[in-house]
């Protein structure tokens, strides 16, 4: 008696599918079908075509000598000279070796970190405690990092800063931290950390949210420990999501932060300091060489873009999941 | 950085979408009843074009003011994408001689106006040596806003230094020893050793009239540039600008500075003075008048002879080479896309002709007189207690001020200040800075641009800058601060001399 219903629903399903050769007639239909989600698609659609790639033709400036008074149309083709002159800057490894370290530090100390603490806050029993922990984490992904920069300078301050005590007192040496270069580091992956790992916990909490609680009572009943637990249950099961956010973490890899980096820089580490974001608005915005600090931008986005696709690349190729 | 450039991007866009509108209701507009400008504002809002100030503006003028107020913090970004548009005003506050503004003025966005100021009695300059500075290679691209060249000075406690029985320093040798008995002998009578001479905040830029750049000067390497052998060299290729560094390295290391010299944020300048830490402040004598005011908020009753100055100081080689800026803060140039043909632009330099008269200069400085002033001793006082409408023009006037150019000389009432005491210290400061002109060490290349330096010019200075800091704090030794000089001459400095001495060497004859 039921199969026949069963029957019935599918043929509708069938029915509401365009069938493949009509193809034309078969999209009018289709739109017209869900011309109301497709409304709702507009202004997202609006959104990237007017705010996100029709500036983009702004990007040819990279490939001309671009005078504000000229206008981007009217300033003259000058080829790849930009990309040429910024590749044989001696300043360029510098730049580079400076972003790629200050990527590679933030990618492998603070993005373990945010899930050890997302781990850490998912073994807590007592409700009360976690969702405090939690919120207390998230406030400081809220201030500027005009602000951290600012509680840095105080905390740091030479002689006066407690924490300068601390750590001075700690190494047993006396050096001014916020501007000895070899600090500049430690100083922005510690800024980093104590901006951003309550923050990025959040979507991995949602992903531990989902393990299967069984496989947990039944490696219980198999004599596991906490550890083992997290180790052959919990890592497993977020593993998807942990690949997914490093994807996108490297890609974002050389977009070091220019604010974070532009309030802590001084005279003194400068020669650690520089790096392709602060450079660009150096040279583009003080130096008013706009189509040089593009092309310096474009090269960036670039690289982005390759890195994206090939962990995707390499990640689908070992495990069979990708970001896309 | 890539947002920013995606709006500044975006923007261009959506002027250029205004500038094909705009382009339908351009009419050949010779007689230009209404002239418009862009300015930037430094205060919190505009001013409104139907306040008193305007308006009186336009009775002066005899035009239409059409003022486009411009946040002072994005105005370059602004200017260059007004340029860039259709909808281009005829006066255009331009800021400095920026390497934007140097390319669009070569690219030919601005009239010439070299020849042609003469002929108007207000823009007839009574300073040429300013108008030099200000001038792109001999060419003026602007009417110059005038300021006041000579601003340097040393200001101390001079509480602290009655109490040692010293005097007021008058060489840089004076500097060292108030400055050593400031920090060793307890000025401030509490026992402890927790006082320091000097206070120097993070400023390293070269040429930008930095404490450090002001003891070069004094010291004798020139301002920027120094004449040497009949060639000009930049001042750190001269022996006393190490000379001089020597001098406050010295300072440094017997702790007569602020030991986070490098990392100071300048907003709190003023704290370390105030709170009896740091006893000097190298800097401009307005802050002279800054730091009283401090003192008078925190007790009106005892702030006089708190705060002591003096001004340039005289070097080792027993000479004053006192520290002058280039006297002035960017112009008011003419963009040719707006005003085309020859007989607006006497239309518009008519304009700013009458902008400088006397009326309007006390206009746009001072306000309305028996509105928010009264002249009292030639002396502009403030009514007090203030108005409504008084003080909508002293709203107002704190951004129209920005209008002014002042090139014969300021034709405004100086401000009644608000105490006697007050009124001599202001006095004094007129006095010390009128002395000081004498003896004023000009940038014999600050009316030349090179290409290379308009091209590079801020990497290449940040290596000697850098290096002159890190000398400082210890981090290099002096061989350190000459192989960043060399690396600066390697690096494009070279091209840059060339290009400078030929300028000069051409502009001589």
């Amino acid at each position: 008696m039921t199969a026949p219903v069963v029957e019935a629903k599918a043929s509708e399903r069938v029915a509401a599918k365009p069938p493949a050769p009509r193809r034309r007639r078969g999209f009018a239909v289709h739109f017209a079908h869900y011309k109301w989600l497709y409304l709702l698609l507009l202004p997202g659609v609006l959104y990237f075509a007017v705010f996100r790639y029709g500036p983009m033709y702004g990007v040819s400036i990279a490939f001309k000598d671009y005078v504000p008074f000229l206008g981007v149309n009217g300033s003259p083709w000058v080829g790849v000279t930009n990309f040429t002159d910024f590749f044989a800057n001696p300043d360029f490894p510098r730049l580079l070796g400076n972003t790629l370290i200050l990527a590679f530090l933030n990618l492998g100390i603070a993005f373990p970190l945010t899930i050890i603490l997302a781990l850490l806050l998912n073994e807590v029993r007592l409700s009360v405690l976690k969702r405090t922990v939690q919120t207390l984490v998230y406030i400081p992904h809220f201030l500027s990092w005009t602000i951290v920069a600012s509680l840095s300078f105080l905390l740091f301050a030479l002689d006066i800063g407690p924490l300068f005590q601390f750590v001075n007192g700690l190494f047993g040496t006396n050096v001014d931290i916020l501007s000895d270069p070899n600090w500049f580091r430690p100083l922005i992956v510690l800024q980093e950390i104590w901006k951003n790992t309550g923050w990025g916990t959040i979507i991995f909490l949602a992903a531990l949210a989902t393990v299967d609680q069984d496989q947990y009572e039944a490696a219980i009943i198999d004599g596991a420990g906490r550890f083992r637990r997290v180790w052959h249950i919990t890592l497993p099961g977020i593993r998807s999501t942990i690949i997914v956010m490093l994807i996108l973490a490297i890609g974002q890899m050389l977009n070091t932060g220019f604010e974070q980096i532009y309030l802590m820089t001084n005279a003194l580490n400068r020669s650690v300091a520089d790096v392709f974001d602060t450079y660009v608005y150096f040279v583009g915005i003080t130096q008013g060489a706009y189509s040089y600090s593009t092309a310096v931008g474009l090269f960036k986005s670039l690289v982005g873009i390759v890195l994206i696709f090939g962990t995707n690349w390499l990640s689908k190729r070992f495990n069979q999941s990708g970001l896309f | 950085m890539i947002r920013r450039k995606h709006t500044l991007a975006a923007a261009v866009v959506v002027s250029a979408a205004l500038a094909l509108t705009a382009c339908g209701g351009e009419a050949p507009a010779s007689d230009l009843s209404s002239v418009k400008i862009m300015a930037p504002f430094l205060e919190a809002q505009p001013p409104t074009a139907d306040g008193a100030v305007q308006k009186k503006l336009e009775e002066l003028t005899g035009k239409d003011v059409n003022i486009t107020w411009t946040p002072n913090a994005s105005y370059e970004d602004k200017m260059n994408i007004t340029l860039a548009s259709s909808d281009i005003p005829h006066v255009l506050v331009v800021q400095g001689k920026t390497p934007g503004f140097v390319k669009n003025a070569e690219a030919g966005a601005f009239w010439d106006l070299t020849d042609k100021l003469k002929d108007y009695p207000n823009l007839k300059t009574t300073f040429p040596e300013v108008q030099q500075n200000a001038s792109v290679n001999g060419k003026v691209y602007g009417v110059y806003r005038g300021r006041n060249p000579i601003r340097a000075a040393v200001m101390f406690r001079q509480d602290w230094l009655d109490k040692l029985g010293l005097k007021a320093p008058e060489t840089t040798e004076d500097l060292y020893k108030v400055a050593k008995a400031f920090t060793e002998q307890d000025p401030d009578g509490n026992g402890q050793n927790d006082t320091y001479g000097i206070t120097i905040p993070k400023w390293g830029g070269l040429g930008t009239n930095s404490p450090y750049d002001l003891v070069e000067t004094w010291y004798g390497a020139g301002n920027r540039w120094a004449e040497r052998d009949g060639k000009l060299v930049p001042s750190f290729e001269t022996d006393e600008f190490l000379e001089a560094n020597r001098f406050i390295k010295k300072m440094v290391d017997e702790k007569l500075i602020n030991p986070d010299f490098a990392t100071f944020d300048s907003t709190k300048w003023n704290e370390p003075f105030f709170n009896g830490k740091g006893g000097i402040i190298i800097d401009v004598d307005s802050r002279a008048s800054v730091l009283i005011n401090l003192f008078k908020q925190a007790n009106p009753n005892d702030f006089q002879n708190k705060v002591g100055f003096v001004g340039s100081l005289k070097g080792p080689d027993g000479e004053l080479h006192a520290h002058p800026t280039d006297g002035y803060s960017g112009f008011l140039a003419i963009p040719k896309s707006s005003v085309k043909t020859e007989a607006d632009l006497k239309n518009v330099l008519t304009f700013l002709d009458k902008l400088n008269s006397k009326e309007a200069a006390v206009l746009i400085n001072n306000g309305i007189e028996g509105v928010n002033f009264n002249v009292v001793d030639g002396l502009a006082a403030t009514i007090k207690p203030e108005t409504p409408e008084g003080k909508a023009v002293n709203t107002d006037i704190k951004s129209f001020a920005q209008l002014g150019t002042n090139v014969t000389g300021n034709n405004f009432y100086p401000v009644k200040q608000a105490s006697e005491y007050e009124q001599k210290v202001f006095d004094d400061r007129v006095a010390v800075m009128a002395k000081d002109l004498k003896s004023a060490v000009y940038n014999p290349a600050a009316a030349f641009v090179s290409p290379t330096y308009v091209a590079k010019g801020a990497q290449l200075d940040n290596i000697v800058a850098d290096a002159r800091i890190k000398y400082l704090a210890g981090q290099t030794d002096e061989q350190g601060l000459k192989d960043a000089i060399k690396l600066w001459n390697t690096s494009g400095g070279d091209k840059v001399k060339e290009e400078i001495n030929k300028l000069w060497q051409d502009n001589k004859k």
